[in-house]
């Protein structure tokens, strides 16, 4: 038997009831094409806050005088000022440079040793599995730790690098590698291919291990060589990865100081500054944070330019 | 059996929350914490913190501090992120030449009546509150001294029937005749990587290139400067007495080079006494001395690490810790562990010091050092433009002329 024990009521109570129901209005509503959107909704005011917020007031910063340590001159806008001084400034220009010599030169030394260590362990050689795991060891490694093992061991008077070398007789004498202008940048991109092409290495490994194994036997029947199944099966199958890998080294490249702010601190002279560090020392040596922000901002254009033509020319798209 | 219901429970849950949230209050009533940001970095800097830390909690068990270390490289981006985000900590180290740019930037707490009325402001001298007073407001406490002095292997000197160098001359004289690249020894240690700017600043008003004049103003005389500049760099260009990593050395790459026999001279402050003193023998293998002094002026730097309140809702609990490192007691365990100096008058009389005779140049300095010049802008235009202007000088890629010529433009910019 069934009993109702609960508070009666009349139809026109429910009525009444069922109007203000939110469950009955949210049920209303997820019946419409604006339930996604509500959906979308927290994720999209997330995204605002800390996304587009902090990237638009970078970018108004760059227009306004900011200077921390000169209240005196007040935050009000100043149009393109900093972006005409940039034009005039030496040390950007030269930055710029040395950014595009330190991106490119490290990521390609990057992408070659990581290719070849991803091309070894793809092979499923005894020992690939425990090689695969010591091998991303460096990039565990924090940017300053790496920084510092590295400084000491190209040191010239205690480091293990210019101690082998002279024994070899590769160098005659003990070299202060990050004191000559004319090897402190080279040091610096052999200590950043070193930490960072484990990333390489595992992303083009993931890629290799999706390459059926049949193209390459057919490719051994038509008589390709090695360096032919590399050039014509190989890379062009790791083209969507290589294109991601890349684009992603060059934003971190671009974007982090921390490396050359340990190694050489952009010196000596300005032979290792590059833009990041530069953006950076402008912000926290100088507090000339309207500045710094509008050198943030062209690399954020160069960035979003080259991402874009990366894109574009490597054609990745059309696959 | 006794079974609990679930209104017991609820009751019992209820009351529980009710007393844990009145228990931090009544067990903690009594304390306060508060963080200290500080940028030591070395085991005896360490120690010697840890000294003051045990016995200030000794003398005041109602405060906890915490100490927290700030990379020196990181340590303006830190401070500054801190204050602009409202994350201040509450109390800060800060050393004299970053105390104007702090100020400006409301990052101190004014603590003039606090130290006004202090019991111990006596035992320091006015000139020691100078860098930390801006517009006629104290902002910290001097809680030690970094008294620049030069550290030579005394063996060495002997061996080569030298006195220590009391002028510039001498020094470039001692440093050329110390230089054998056969035994892998140079005569002196320069710093030109990171900080070297400071001692191109002091060889610079060594030459009479004053950067803030007596009337206050700020400029370079070009002609000494340069001076200044060629000779700074010709230890290494024209005299080879400098080892060639010089661009690139650090702090610790030169008190490796000293510590290790690979240089004869190396100026620093009295901080890497202890130090030095680890692995070279006190009086025999090195020995201290007054920094020598320039053709026109005699130039030493004290240095003072200020205490200051950086949380001004922790003032009560921070003053306390600011003023515990003005006791003799905290100064002289602080000295006993780093070799730095107290910033007290009263505490550098104590004959633990003054009986020390590898102390008298370091207490010499004390009459006649200055601290380094300081104004909105120097720290950035020092490590931003003097120290590149000058490295490049060093690897021949400017001449003095047009180093300083970049320098005296950096300056218009950054006090512009």
């Amino acid at each position: 038997m069934i009993s109702n024990t609960g508070p009666a009521y009349s139809p026109r109570q429910r009525s009444a009831f069922d109007r203000y129901n939110p469950l009955r209005w949210i049920g209303e509503l997820s019946e419409t094409r604006y339930w996604m959107y509500l959906l979308l909704l927290p994720s999209a005011l997330l995204i605002c806050a800390v996304v587009i917020y902090p990237t638009l007031y970078g970018m108004q910063m760059s227009f306004h005088e900011m200077r921390l340590n000169r209240p005196g001159l007040g935050n009000g806008w100043v149009g393109l000022k900093h972006y005409q001084r940039m034009v005039s400034d030496p040390i950007f220009w030269v930055s710029l440079r040395n950014t595009a010599v330190w991106v490119t030169s490290a990521i390609a030394l990057e992408f070659l040793v990581g290719l070849i260590a991803a091309l070894a362990l793809n092979r499923n050689l005894p020992g690939s599995k425990v090689l695969a795991v010591l091998i991303l060891l460096p990039y565990f490694l924090p940017n300053v730790v790496a920084g510092h093992m590295w400084a000491l061991m190209l040191d010239p008077r205690l480091g293990v690098i210019n101690d082998l070398l002279v024994k070899i007789g590769l160098l005659q004498g003990y070299k202060a590698w990050f004191a000559d202008p004319t090897t402190a940048m080279a040091a610096a991109i052999v200590v950043e291919a070193w930490h960072s092409f484990p990333f390489f290495t595992l992303l083009l490994l993931a890629g290799l291990k999706g390459i059926p194994t049949d193209v390459y036997k057919a490719a051994d029947i038509d008589g390709a060589g090695a360096f032919a199944q590399l050039r014509l099966i190989t890379l062009p199958m790791l083209k969507t990865i290589i294109a991601a890998a890349v684009i992603l080294r060059v934003i971190g490249l671009v974007n982090s100081p921390d490396l050359l702010l340990i190694l050489t601190s952009g010196g000596p002279g300005r032979s290792t500054q590059v833009l990041s560090l530069y953006a950076f020392q402008t912000a926290y040596k100088d507090f000339n944070f309207g500045y710094a922000g509008a050198l943030s901002v062209v690399m954020f254009v160069l960035l979003m330019v080259f991402a874009w033509a990366y894109v574009r020319l490597s054609k990745v798209n059309e696959d | 059996m006794t079974g609990f219901d679930r209104r017991s429970v609820l009751k019992m849950g209820g009351g529980a929350l009710a007393a844990s949230a009145l228990l931090p209050a009544y067990a903690f009533g009594q304390s306060t914490a508060i963080n200290y940001w500080h940028t030591f970095t070395s085991q005896s800097e360490f120690a010697g913190l840890d000294e003051v830390m045990k016995l200030f909690a000794a003398a005041h068990p109602d405060i906890t501090v915490t100490q927290e270390n700030i990379p020196n490289p990181e340590f303006m981006a830190k401070v500054t992120a801190a204050v602009v985000s409202g994350s201040r900590p509450d109390t800060t180290m800060v050393a004299s030449e970053r105390v104007a740019d702090l100020v400006a930037m409301n990052g101190l707490t004014d603590l003039t009546d606090r130290i006004a009325s202090w019991d111990r402001r006596s035992d320091f001298d006015d000139a020691r509150f100078k860098s930390i007073t801006v517009d006629g407001k104290v902002y910290g406490v001097p809680a030690f001294t970094f008294v620049d002095w030069m550290y030579y292997r005394k063996d060495w000197f002997d061996e080569a029937g030298l006195a220590p160098p009391t002028t510039f001359a001498e020094f470039r004289d001692a440093a050329i005749k110390l230089t054998d690249p056969a035994k892998g020894r140079f005569g002196f240690g320069m710093r030109a990587g990171a900080g070297g700017q400071a001692y191109v600043i002091n060889v610079m008003e060594g030459f009479g290139a004053k950067l803030v004049q007596d009337d206050g103003t700020i400029g370079l005389d070009r002609d000494k400067a340069i001076e200044a500049v060629d000779w700074w760099a010709g230890l290494l260009t024209r005299d080879g007495a400098v080892p060639p990593s010089a661009p690139n050395d650090g702090f610790r790459q030169i008190m490796e080079a000293f510590q290790t026999g690979q240089t004869a001279m190396v100026w620093h402050h009295t901080g890497s006494f202890q130090d030095n003193a680890k692995l070279l023998k006190p009086g025999v293998e090195f020995a201290t001395a007054v920094i020598p002094a320039g053709p026109v002026n005699k130039i030493s730097r004290l240095g003072y690490a200020y205490n200051t309140v950086t949380n001004p809702d922790t003032i009560d609990a921070g003053w306390e810790w600011l003023k515990f490192w003005g006791e003799p007691d905290a100064a002289i365990a602080f000295l006993e562990k780093t070799g730095y100096f107290p910033a007290s008058t009263a505490a550098a009389k104590d004959e633990r010091i003054s009986g020390n005779p590898l102390y008298k140049p370091a207490a010499d300095t004390l009459g006649f050092g200055i601290p380094a010049p300081s104004f909105p802008g120097s720290a950035g235009w020092a490590e931003g433009v003097v120290l590149p202007a000058f490295q490049r000088v060093l690897i021949k890629e400017a001449t003095p002329e047009q180093a300083v010529d970049e320098m005296i433009d950096g300056l218009a910019q950054a006090i512009g």
